[in-house]
């Protein structure tokens, strides 16, 4: 990364919104300095209160499969934003990115999902950090 | 090599000031400026702060993420204060984020959060709910005194009016966080006394603005009162859809702060 574009990050980072909480702690649970990006296949959704979850399998480069779960914002926050339970379904095509648990196990904050088609949609918490690219 | 860092400095400042003006409240949904006008009149002739508002925050701002309080505000610690202030961390999540466990988040804690609010107001009684964790509170209007009942999370709110300023006194309150700090600094989890009085002041102060300064009065922990000022932000837009439902305990996979997927 050029001096320039860690100038810009760290610009960003600034102007982000302050990753204060509600009803989880994002600073206590998921890393900042731990972003991920996968794509894999969504295995399961829970479209629930406090904070959405899905699942996603993943293959790794020699073809081994992880199930990794991300946890978004609220279904209402998620409403509100024109985002539905009927957004996400089993077997959908996904590109993921979020923020790595800070417990090492395969749990992230799903901060924005790609789906095969282009859309993506912001799915985090209000009070989360954004993935770049999110929105 | 300086010109190159003015310019990059300038891109930088450039770049800033376009992030801060394009990207939208932490809400999401983007929207048109509401038209202004005066502040609307109740039928009794009491201004009218009936509708959808976002959560208080720093005024002249957007509302964004959880609002917490500015310790430049905070008055003197008493001797002992500070450490009653600064609840010590043990180890045991249920003590040192209960909220976690969906335990709640109290006032102001829980109107703090980033999530609407909906006011209903009718004569003699002024109703906020709030989505996050669907906090309701009822605050009467016609001249009661305080309940003498045992303390509470969010306090028992009693108002009256001082001209157009509606002045909410709330007492009987457990000891209890008082706001989400914690979440920037988990060494600083700060608390209230069972003995504080937080006294919120509200003026409607044109259409879709409510100046709302929140005091607080701890005898335990500060030498004399102190407040802050908020605003809180009409949303009409949110009025078609209303609020939604919040049910923490329904899929809480982070008790303890330790969140763990289902499989």
């Amino acid at each position: 990364m050029g001096p320039m574009l860690r100038m810009l990050v760290a610009a960003f980072m600034v102007t982000a919104p302050a990753a204060a909480l509600a009803h989880h702690s994002f600073v206590a649970e998921y890393d900042r300095g731990k972003p991920v990006k996968v794509t894999g296949t969504v295995t399961r959704v829970e479209w629930q209160n406090p904070h959405i979850w899905f699942y996603v399998d993943v293959k790794d480069e020699a073809g081994k499969v992880a199930n990794w779960g991300f946890s978004g914002g609220p279904p209402g926050v998620l409403q509100r934003r024109g985002i539905s339970r009927n957004a996400m379904k089993v077997g959908d095509v996904v590109v993921v990115q979020g923020f790595r648990a800070r417990d090492g196990s395969n749990n992230a904050s799903g901060g924005s999902v790609t789906f095969a088609d282009g859309r993506q949609v912001f799915t985090a918490s209000p009070e989360d950090a954004r993935p770049e690219g999110g929105r | 090599m300086a010109r190159t860092r003015t310019i990059a400095l300038a891109a930088v400042i450039l770049v800033c000031a376009v992030l801060l003006a394009v990207v939208p409240p932490v809400t999401g949904q983007g929207r048109a400026p509401a038209p202004a006008g005066p502040a609307p009149r109740a039928a009794d002739g009491k201004p009218d702060f009936s509708g959808f508002w976002d959560w208080p925050h720093a005024p002249g701002g957007p509302a964004r993420g959880a609002t917490v309080f500015d310790s430049k505000r905070f008055a003197p610690f008493k001797p002992g204060g500070e450490a009653l202030f600064y609840e010590p961390r043990t180890g045991d999540p249920r003590h040192d984020e209960p909220r976690a466990f969906c335990m709640p988040s109290g006032f102001p804690s829980n109107l703090f959060g980033p999530y609407p609010v909906q006011i209903v107001q009718r004569p003699g009684w002024l109703v906020m709910v709030h989505e996050f964790m669907r906090m309701t509170r009822l605050i009467p209007l016609d001249g009661r005194a305080h309940r003498d009942i045992e303390p509470t999370y969010l306090g028992d709110p009693v108002g009256h009016w001082e001209g157009d300023t509606l002045v909410i006194v709330n007492k009987n309150f457990k000891r209890w966080s008082l706001d989400d700090y914690y979440y920037q600094d988990a060494t600083k989890y700060r608390m209230h006394s069972d003995a504080v009085t937080m006294t919120e002041r509200m003026r409607r102060t044109d259409l879709n603005t409510i100046s709302y300064e929140l005091t607080i009065d701890d005898p335990q922990i500060f030498t004399q009162p102190w407040s802050q000022p908020f605003e809180m932000t009409h949303h009409p837009e949110w009025e078609k859809v209303g609020l939604f439902e919040f049910v923490c305990e329904e899929n809480n996979r982070c008790p303890g702060g330790n969140c763990r997927a289902s499989q």
